[in-house]
């Protein structure tokens, strides 16, 4: 059998017994790739479902590419994702995911693998070498310890891999450690690439929540706390280094799909739009939060990404770190920064320090308003209430900095009782008023959204409800930055409100087709059944194409595009869709909304792990904060702007600052969701109706026996 | 301008000579003494140009020449070898390492297959310099031979044979014409237009004459130097 996309076998990782077993793709092949193959795997080889924290000796951590990885689709190509069941989370640490992007999925397709299914625990410290068909357990004593770049460059040494470039031809069965048993014989392949490696620092060793997994300088794994998974299991580092290729189906129609991305899509360099409205089609432009630090630098991109969000600079720190990690210090530099210039390294430097440590900054952004609100309010700090050794009075300054990341990542000062979670800290300082008064912004499941309030962008928090964690998924909020940005800024509204939703709902196929009003975020749409059906349309959506499929979440859906002249973006198109990628490369002949349908189907074997772990309705709920208090402090703009119906039915643009959510009218909206799922809605567990129709009796049967099996509407 | 230059023999030794010998079936195989007499070796009408300064290191210059010119996307399949450093500092972090098109190719001259040389100038595409697969012996010189870092010469480990590039003249992945003259894909894909194509020879003696500074206004205005 030729597998167009695919590489054509899994490696699974025995962490107990150091053993290293190929199992063929094929079974799993109807999940496509990336978190459906990772579900599906879970499902099968973890044994025991009901697990609620991710350092459990049982849990399985599952490493996916999809179809599309090393191939040249637009923001596809390098992406990968990771799932298990997280860390840190509240109540329950749910099944979730990350993803991060890079190089890693593309060396691991070449190497000849589909992705990585790590079981069991290690006895001590291990590292993972892969070099096409052989795997090599190595003990990690001089790794352990060592933050994310030492590690990785560690590893190159040992492989004797030149630093820098300009690197000769190397034979892979020339490389160092190599263990002859098993190895098959590779026919003298060369690459002149260096291994791609993904590892933990001191954050995952010391099994902290929300320790990241980190490869290269800048990628990173950073949601559901993988990098704590991968400390319980002893598991350092992963390197792999291949030199195959995938095959793909329709050559010619992948090259010219992605030249009709570069050419139509995305915006001329001869006469450039700057202030394009688009997500595919913009100029690489690197997300720091923060002033330039110098114009000597290169944009810097994932594998066949179209447009790199990052930079390699000539300055020496700041490379690759981009978007939330450059500014989860910025309030407090600004405050003792003396100009732009230390403001910006400051910041900088501080994403450096979170790569290095392996932590996810992310938890940081309201996290640390929350510990500085307590520091000014007298209760933590030296002697204190909460007792505290750090340097609060310093806060704003990278030794600070350095000194918080490392408290949190290895379990000492505060980081001792935020050991389990924010949240768990809050309850066990007797905070728990904090979260109703919103001085502790954490959302959902015991984890932040970063500016995308849930009383605003209704999508982001029902979708984040509903889910595992904070979605983190921009499908839809590029709306809220676009617009805001042409409020706060006096830039040019480039698409009106009417315009914006109907460009939208043509592409919203098959649930909100030509339905504007799903995105209808005023007071009186809120609850409504057309904002379920958005929810739904970006789950299933995002299940398959970004999370399966591996399309670039910043890339990814295009549904406006100001370079094109009917403004209709490239999602969904006949001629650089997401589904024309998928077809070319694999051979399949799915339609758009036919990829939709498999991350439904996705999205509900999610759902049936998560009823195992033991979720039910009553549990599903927003932060108290969120009921309790309006939302009156944006972190990005003073002003949240968004797509509305006026009492007219007219289309405008409209501020969502000053509104809470309705409890009573949550719950309304939740049964309407379950509904429309085909799940229960007095608990929210799938029905065997339900999951019969998409070919899931096998999950339907599991649940039953656990007596969680949903009841059908009679 | 046309230029016609004589090709020197790399002088290959007897030991490499046995080595190919068996190892060639039934292609023809010249001695050393005989691959010393000169030829003629015309210019190449195209050259690839690239911005070390600009290059983003997404690999797509890489995945879409292999897919071109096999039909799978591949890194040790590309002609053109895109190499990074994420620890290093711009710009010594990406190297673009492109075949030359070299005026005395050595890659060409010390090809042994005789009488038609399995690498050579080939005058239906330009005198873009081309490993003729089926004429390849797979006896790995013009990998070795090759003067630069990394060679430009790829090994096809499945073939058992050596491929170079060749501006895309033998691309039947690719639905238009490449070679000189056509479309090379590697420029036409590359996302920020770090690579180009030029009729006009660069210098033959500096190392980073196929440098060159393709950063623009546009460059300028997204905040990155064209110096």
């Amino acid at each position: 059998m030729t597998y167009h996309g695919y590489a054509g076998k899994i490696l699974r990782l025995d962490m107990t017994n150091r053993k290293a077993v190929a199992i063929d793709t094929a079974p799993y092949r109807r999940w496509g790739g990336g978190h459906g193959m990772g579900s599906a795997l879970f499902w099968d080889f973890c044994t025991d479902k009901t697990i609620t924290d991710g350092r459990h000796p049982a849990n399985v951590c599952c490493v996916m590419t999809s179809p599309l990885c090393g191939t040249i689709v637009p923001s596809a190509g390098g992406r990968c994702e990771v799932v298990g069941v997280g860390v840190g989370q509240y109540p329950v640490s749910w099944f979730t995911r990350s993803n991060f992007g890079g190089r890693f999925s593309t060396m691991l397709k070449y190497a000849g693998w589909d992705g990585i299914v790590i079981e069991g625990t290690a006895d001590e410290p291990v590292w993972i070498d892969i070099r096409n068909d052989q795997v090599l357990f190595h003990t990690a004593d001089d790794l352990w310890g060592k933050d994310t770049w030492a590690t990785q460059q560690e590893i190159r040494k040992l492989l004797h891999i030149k630093r820098g470039t300009q690197a000769h031809w190397q034979n892979l069965d020339a490389l160092p450690l190599a263990d002859d048993r098993g190895y098959a014989e590779q026919q003298s392949d060369r690459t002149t690439q260096k291994p791609a490696i993904l590892c933990i620092g001191p954050a995952g060793e010391y099994q902290t929540p929300h320790a990241a997994l980190i490869h290269d300088a800048g990628n990173g794994a950073g949601q559901g706390g993988f990098g704590a998974v991968w400390g319980s299991k002893n598991l350092k580092a992963i390197s792999v280094i291949g030199t195959g290729g995938i095959k793909v189906h329709d050559p010619k129609t992948l090259l010219r799909a992605r030249m009709i991305t570069k050419e139509k899509y995305v915006v001329n360099w001869q006469t450039p739009d700057f202030h394009a409205w688009t997500r595919v089609g913009n100029l690489p432009k690197p997300l720091i939060q923060t002033a330039m630090p110098t114009d000597e630098r290169r944009p810097q991109a994932c594998q066949g990404c179209i447009n790199g969000c990052r930079s390699r600079y000539n300055i020496g720190y700041g490379n690759e770190s981009a978007c939330q990690e450059t500014f989860w210090y910025g309030p407090y530099v600004r405050k003792i920064a003396k100009n732009s210039a230390e403001d910006t390294e400051i910041n900088l430097k501080s994403a450096d320090i979170v790569q290095k440590y392996g932590l996810n900054s992310f938890v940081l952004q309201p996290g640390l308003h929350w510990l500085e609100h307590l520091y000014e309010e007298g209760i933590l700090g030296p002697g204190r209430q909460i007792p505290s050794e750090l340097p609060w009075q310093s806060i704003g300054t990278l030794d600070f900095a350095e000194k918080l990341i490392h408290a949190l990542s290895t379990k000492t000062d505060i980081g001792a009782d935020l050991a389990e979670g924010w949240v768990q800290a809050a309850l066990k300082w007797g905070r728990e008023e904090d979260l109703h008064t919103g001085a502790l912004q954490f959302s959902y499941w015991g984890v932040p959204e970063h500016g995308y309030d849930p009383r605003a962008e209704l999508e982001w928090g029902y979708g984040s409800l509903m889910g595992d964690r904070d979605t983190n998924t921009h499908c839809f909020n590029y709306i809220f930055t676009n617009v805001s940005a042409a409020f706060a800024f006096g830039k040019p509204l480039r698409i009106g409100a009417e315009q914006m939703v109907t460009l939208h709902a043509k592409k919203l196929s098959p649930y909100a087709k030509d339905r504007p009003e799903v995105l209808d975020y005023s007071d009186a749409n809120m609850y409504s059944e057309a904002v379920a059906q958005l929810v739904r349309w970006q789950q299933h959506y995002c299940r398959f194409y970004k999370n399966s499929a591996l399309f670039c979440d910043l890339k990814w859906p295009d549904f406006v595009n100001t370079n094109v002249s009917n403004f209709e973006g490239a999602t969904g198109s006949l001629d650089a869709g997401e589904q024309v990628f998928w077809n070319a490369v694999t051979g399949d002949a799915i339609s758009f909304e036919e990829g939709i349908e498999i991350g439904r189907r996705i999205w509900n074997l999610d759902n049936a792990i998560w009823v195992l772990q033991g979720r039910h309705r009553d549990m599903v709920h927003f932060a108290p904060y969120i009921y309790k208090t309006i939302y009156k402090k944006g972190e990005i703009f003073p002003f949240f702007m968004w797509t509305c119906r006026d009492d007219n039915g007219n289309w405008r643009y409209q501020d969502l600052m000053g509104r809470s959510l309705d409890r009573e009218k949550v719950e309304e909206w939740k049964s309407i969701f379950y509904q429309l799922e085909g799940w229960d809605s007095k608990t929210g567990w799938p029905t065997r109706t339900t999951l019969e129709q998409m070919e899931m009796g096998y999950v339907a049967d599991t649940l039953e026996a656990a007596g969680k099996l949903g009841e059908d509407a009679s | 301008m046309k230029h016609t230059k004589h090709i020197e023999s790399s002088g290959i030794t007897r030991r490499q000579f046995l080595v190919t010998s068996s190892a060639a079936g039934a292609a023809l195989i010249l001695p050393g003494s005989l691959l010393a007499i000169p030829v003629s070796m015309p210019d190449s009408e195209g050259y690839l140009l690239v911005d070390l300064k600009k290059c983003q290191g997404c690999g797509t210059c890489m995945m879409a020449c292999a897919l071109a010119h096999s039909g799978e996307a591949s890194y040790s399949l590309s002609r053109i070898q895109i190499q990074q450093d994420s620890f290093a500092n711009w710009p010594d972090d990406v190297f673009m390492a492109i075949c030359r098109q070299c005026e005395d190719a050595p890659c060409v001259s010390v090809c042994p297959v005789r009488p038609v040389r399995a690498n050579k100038p080939n005058p239906d595409w330009g005198y873009a310099r081309m490993i003729d697969q089926n004429l390849c012996i797979g006896c790995k010189q013009c990998l070795t031979r090759c003067p630069f870092t990394p060679s430009r010469i790829q090994w096809d480990a499945l073939q058992q044979k050596s491929q170079k590039c060749d501006l895309c003249a033998n691309t039947p992945y690719l639905d238009e014409q490449g070679g000189p003259g056509g479309v090379q894909v590697c420029a036409r894909v590359c996302p920020v237009n770090a690579i180009t194509f030029t009729t006009e020879m660069p210098e033959q003696g500096a190392p980073s004459s196929y440098n060159t500074n393709l950063r623009d206004s546009a460059w300028l205005k997204l905040g990155m130097t064209t110096k």
